[in-house]
């Protein structure tokens, strides 16, 4: 295929934001019919390079060529009358109408209804694709939002289909099904761009993968040659440590229970949950594993405090039951919790660190008595979580909204870590966050757990819950599986649980 | 009661209907849009001495009220640069439309004070209003039929064409239409100004038709009625029609209570006037007790549009 | 080309103090301009407006006592405000305040002693707050909009006032006039010092701000008020009651457009008249913002909007402008503060759309 004209082609791309250089000097090539990887880490660039691809942002520097032709794509509509079709991480999809709505909306031009539900169901029919066109989108799963995307961009019969972490969201069989649609496109001409920090996902699908790392690319290679340990330390360059976990460490006794919870769904769309079960012994770190939009958020504000699902006895710490308290009495009993939204749930960014020090440390460390806030308390301790946690930030009167991600999220596992409480609940511990914070934050937690409190880790990287729990457990629909230790756990298994037993799945098969 | 009382009492609803149909036609492309605009009283202060003042001096009352939807959608650009461009807080930048259409009106309008304006000729021919019971149907201002057609083409523009569904889309899920490559803030735009042109229309019912003449504040609180009923309707054109045509009974019953005798004119005269205030915050209360009400507002309404990307 | 949001890193402290200011010269210009474009002298306009209330010692006095009432309903609401709770019935608050302070007097008539004063603002506050507990209890029960809620009772106490003065509280001395009967020396609220018009609302009003501004800033009250309204859901992370919230806020809006509905009642009024309600209730809203929602720079703000109801007063007699004209000021410095109140966290950057080269 060396031969062709290479479909797109990037030269010198260079894009920065103020005080972050997003991409530099960004160069490669996309052949016509290949699956290109576009591989790195949560923050190396691939983001802003596809958006800039698809005309929402403008490079600073650098040149796009298409088919051999120089080209400006000033917004998203010039991409897709160029052959460009993209499906985002996060969908761009309106819940409140309905599927037909939502494709007729991703054209450009207007197509008569009669003709454009032909022409959505031809493409259905030929790549697979099953939806219903009348069904509002709030009622659909995450894997049929992620068909109409796709849908919406087959429509335009794309020569270059960008994929933006598509998998994140899938079970691994949703992912599979993916794959199948992925390769008759790629097999049919069309260029697929392929992003994703997922390793494994890359070997088995891509013909080529391009390496981001820091805005820079770092490499251009072949991901079905090299291993997948020689790619991980091209993206991330040798900076990962290992979690240094005591080996053969014994736990102390029950330290904190959930049984019989169950709860409505918190807000229009969300899950309920049906009748959690678990148990964490002191020193343990708790998995719970799980595709986005299955009851995490709802488990987590039960078990905080801040949704309250019934009686006392539902959530105990040493056995007190603490089920009726609300999230002020709980903190006060030993529970910290660390919600997945740091900007606006964990944190209020438009808040000095050391007022968002006040908002869940006041009583448990008194930097409020009697009414009043100790101001200079409340400062001191926020130095202290700034150094202990290697927080960058300006001091502790810098806005928390001024802060990166990664460091913001350092700052409040730290706010709550340095409170040694009895029982830490955290979701999505390090979502968006670079290597070098994502490793503090896991030693952060093995630390504590190991000085005798029970944590609970609610996250959709399984890959991250494996290599730090203990315990593990897979929560489906609002339905939380029994627990398996780690150690003997069978991936297939637990991809199973994810897509739900009942659920829509197709015939699984080993990746 | 004799047909020219029911004609008399149907035309006073209508009339007192028209106003707020309007201006809440208007508010609701915006709020469909994503964008609460509580200026609707300002702007219809600002439509009613517009066109009032525009009739006054080139004698056509058509001109008139084109002069105030122009006037009222150049007020609604004040909020639009405001809301839009600037992304200023929607609630506090209507507030100061109001405020300020309020004072810019009373100011503008001082030279009107006590001068009369021409009426409207009669749309249809006399014979057909000649009997009383015809005048229920055509014995109107041009104003209302356009009200009345208004209402059905929005609710056809809205449910049926691609530039309704971009309309809904913006208000449904900002960022995603901008990720798409709509443009949000000049849809919104494109909202703002029309519901500015209809509330400016809607006030100049007042000056030029209810009583033809300019008083400082005589929309006297309809404009914040209007809000709220299209909070009543759901967002749905129909559903605003009928709460609009309820209301004008409602506050039709203060003319005319005297005149039904009975129990009715045992009540203060203060409570009717208070009527059409605590009526509207009973709406408020009964729609709050349908529970699909609150989904069924645009999910993006009220919210600042800042691009993530 | 485009003009584009960015956000600043930290708000810009500049701006932050410079907004208002900014504001307050743009509204001069701008008006200034517009006066002239609708026939009026407008120079001499505004600079009557806005200099003479300063420059004439006679009108001192009543700089005070406008902005008295301005500053006790401008602390409430910027409480409210933080919460993001959008109180906009402080007029009527205000009237019910007033009624609330007059139903003790009239149950007071023919006592005497020092402790009726105090009742009677006892009574104006839980007028206020009974007013506002309306929407507080709709908010949170039933989820209904406060914004229309509060709106929609100021017409109503209005016209409960009406009646009350047309009938069961009338005067019956007073010629058929709808007005309640004058307050006894005991149900007025003291001057500060023989011969002048000011009276104990003014240092009543200081206090308040001077007490809210420490809640605000230093107590677990304030900050709850400041979490919640920045941030529902972190707020509720930090064990912060939103419904509580709602009903702090409402309350204590209410409350204190109540205390200053009596003490105008009791002091520059000494009777109950349908003129009662001015509007101070509305202005009281620019105030809060001019005030950037912090209790002393309410202070401030009372006093600069004091200046254009003086002025404006002062511009009906000698240029002839009607009295309306302050509402033109009054939205265009809340106009003025909204825009400027953007570039204290974001700047404004011109970007072109479409770079150099060739087109797609």
């Amino acid at each position: 295929m060396t031969d062709l004209v290479p479909r797109l082609s990037l030269r010198g791309i260079t894009k920065s934001f103020p005080g972050v250089l997003a991409n530099d000097n960004v160069s490669f090539e996309v052949k016509p019919g290949e699956i290109h990887a576009l591989l790195g880490e949560n923050g190396a660039g691939k983001s802003t390079l596809v958006k800039m691809i698809y005309g929402i942002m403008q490079p600073d520097a650098g040149e796009i060529r298409w088919n051999g032709q120089a080209v400006v794509v000033p917004n998203p509509k010039a991409a897709r009358k160029l052959g460009v079709g993209m499906v985002f991480q996060h969908f761009s999809l309106f819940e409140a109408l309905t599927v037909f709505e939502n494709i007729a909306l991703g054209l450009d031009a207007k197509v008569p209804q009669r003709e454009l539900e032909a022409k959505i169901k031809a493409v259905m029919d030929q790549y697979g694709l099953r939806l219903d066109p009348q069904r509002i989108v709030a009622d659909l799963s995450v894997g049929e939002r992620q068909r109409i995307e796709i849908v919406r961009a087959l429509l335009l019969n794309p020569t270059l289909l960008i994929m933006d972490e598509p998998t994140s969201v899938l079970t691994p069989q949703e992912v599979e099904q993916l794959f199948v649609v992925l390769r008759q496109l790629a097999s049919e001409g069309c260029s697929i761009l392929y992003i994703s920090h997922k390793l494994h996902e890359i070997k088995a699908l891509c013909d080529t993968a391009t390496i981001l790392r820091g805005g820079k690319l770092v490499d251009t290679c072949d991901p079905k040659v090299e291993t997948s340990r020689s790619m991980a330390e091209k993206m991330i360059g040798g900076n990962l440590k290992s979690i240094s976990k005591p080996e053969g460490r014994s736990f102390g006794a029950e330290k904190f229970t959930v049984s019989r919870l169950s709860m409505a769904g918190v807000g229009h769309f969300g899950v309920a949950l049906k009748d959690v079960n678990f148990a964490v012994r002191a020193g343990e770190i708790f998995g719970i594993a799980g595709v986005a939009g299955n009851g995490q958020n709802a488990l987590l504000l039960a078990l905080s405090g801040e949704e309250i699902a019934g009686g006392a006895s539902i959530i105990a710490i040493g056995g007190q039951g603490i089920g009726g308290l609300s999230a002020k009495q709980r903190r006060l009993k030993g529970l910290a919790s660390v919600p997945e939204e740091r900007n606006g749930h964990a944190a209020v960014p438009d808040f000095t660190l050391s007022d968002n020090s006040v908002l869940t440390a006041r009583d448990r460390l008194g930097l409020a008595v009697s009414g009043l806030i100790r101001p200079n308390a409340a400062k001191k301790y926020t130095r202290d979580v700034i150094s202990a946690f290697a927080v960058k930030a300006t001091g502790s009167e810098a806005m928390a909204g001024s802060l990166s991600g990664g460091n913001l999220q350092k700052y409040i596992m730290g706010r709550e870590i340095l409170q040694r409480p009895e029982v830490l609940v955290v979701s999505q511990p390090t979502w968006g966050v670079d290597a070098g914070a994502a490793a503090a934050i896991h030693q952060a937690l093995v630390d504590l757990a190991a000085a005798g409190s029970a944590i609970v880790v609610i996250s959709q990287d399984l890959d991250e819950l494996l290599s730090l729990c203990d315990t593990l457990a897979v929560i489906n629909e609002g339905r939380l599986s029994k627990s398996m230790p780690v150690a003997g756990v069978n991936i297939e298994e637990v991809g199973l649980l994810m897509g739900g037993i009942h659920g829509e799945t197709g015939a699984p098969h080993a990746a | 009661m004799s047909p020219e009382f029911i004609v008399a009492i149907v035309a006073a609803i209508v009339l007192v209907a028209t106003p707020i149909l309007l201006a809440g036609l208007g508010e609701l492309v915006v709020e469909k849009s994503g964008v609460l605009n509580l200026g609707v009283e300002g702007m219809m202060l600002i439509g009613a001495v517009t066109g009032f003042a525009a009739t006054a001096t080139w004698g056509n009352p058509y001109l008139g009220v084109i002069a105030a939807a122009v006037a009222g959608a150049a007020a609604s650009m004040i909020f639009g640069f405001l809301t839009l461009t600037l992304s200023a807080n929607q609630v506090a930048t209507g507030l100061a439309l109001t405020i300020f259409g309020g004072g810019f009106s009373a100011l503008a309008g001082k030279p009107f004070l006590g001068k009369t304006v021409p009426a409207f000729v009669q749309l249809f021919p006399d014979a057909l209003a000649l009997h009383p019971i015809w005048r229920v149907v055509f014995g109107y201002s041009p104003v209302v039929y356009f009200s009345l057609f208004m209402c059905v083409a929005i609710a056809w523009f809205l449910k049926r064409t691609r530039a309704g569904l971009i309309l809904r889309a913006v208000g449904e899920n900002d960022q995603s239409a901008h990720a798409i490559g709509y443009s949000v803030i000049g849809v919104r735009y494109m909202a703002v100004a029309f519901g500015g042109a209809m509330a400016g229309i809607a006030g100049s019912m007042f000056s030029m038709v209810m009583t033809p003449i300019w008083a400082e504040g005589l929309t006297a609180g309809r404009g914040w009625i209007a809000l709220a009923l299209v909070v009543f309707a759901s967002w749905r054109p129909f559903r605003l029609l009928a709460g609009a045509y309820v209301f004008g009974a409602v506050m039709t019953l203060e003319v005319h209570a005297k005149a039904a005798g009975g129990i009715f004119s045992a009540l203060p005269p203060e409570m009717w006037a208070a009527l059409p205030y605590l009526a509207t915050l009973l709406v408020l209360v009964l729609i709050s007790l349908r529970r699909s009400a609150a989904s069924s507002a645009p999910a993006c309404l009220g919210r600042p549009f800042i691009p993530t990307a | 080309m485009q003009l584009r949001l960015e956000k600043r890193p930290e708000p810009s402290r500049v701006l932050l103090y410079g907004a208002p200011v900014l504001a307050v010269l743009l509204t001069m210009v701008v008006g200034a301009i517009l006066f002239s474009l609708l026939g009026y002298d407008g120079v001499g306009s505004v600079l009557e407006i806005f200099t003479r209330p300063l420059t004439n010692p006679l009108k001192w006095q009543d700089l005070g006592v406008k902005a008295a009432p301005l500053i006790i309903i401008g602390v409430g609401l910027s409480i409210a405000y933080r919460a993001n709770v959008w109180n906009i019935g402080a007029e009527g608050q205000y009237v019910a305040g007033a009624l609330g302070g007059t139903a003790v007097v009239l149950l007071t008539m023919n006592m005497e002693g020092p402790w009726i004063l105090p009742v009677m603002i006892v009574g104006g506050i839980l007028g206020g707050m009974a007013l506002a507990a309306i929407p507080a209890f709709l908010k949170t029960q039933l989820n209904v909009n406060e914004i229309l809620t509060t709106l929609m009772l100021n017409y109503a106490i209005v016209q409960l006032l009406y009646y009350l003065l047309r009938s069961p509280w009338k005067d019956p001395m007073a010629f058929g006039f709808p007005r309640t009967k004058m307050f006894t020396a005991d149900q007025s609220l003291p001057y500060l010092w023989s011969g002048t018009i000011m009276t104990w609302g003014v240092p009543i009003a200081l206090l308040v701000a001077v007490a809210a501004w420490f809640l605000i800033g230093r107590t677990v009250f304030g900050f709850q008020v400041r979490t919640v309204g920045s941030a529902p859901n972190a707020a509720r992370h930090g064990g912060f009651s939103a419904k509580q919230t709602v009903w702090l806020a409402l309350l204590a809006s209410g409350g204190l457009a109540g205390l200053a509905g009596v003490l105008e009642a009791a002091g520059p009024f000494r009777q109950l008249v349908p003129a009662f309600p001015t509007g101070y209730g509305f202005t009281a809203i620019i105030v809060a913002f001019l005030g950037r929602l912090n209790p002393l720079g309410v202070v401030i703000a009372g006093i600069v909007l004091a200046i254009s109801y003086v002025g404006g007063e002062i511009a009906q007699t000698t240029m002839g402008l009607p009295s309306a004209a302050t509402g033109i000021f009054q939205g265009m410095l809340l106009f003025f503060l909204l825009a400027g109140d953007v570039f204290v966290r974001y700047r404004l950057r011109v970007v072109s759309a479409r770079p150099a080269g060739g087109t797609a």
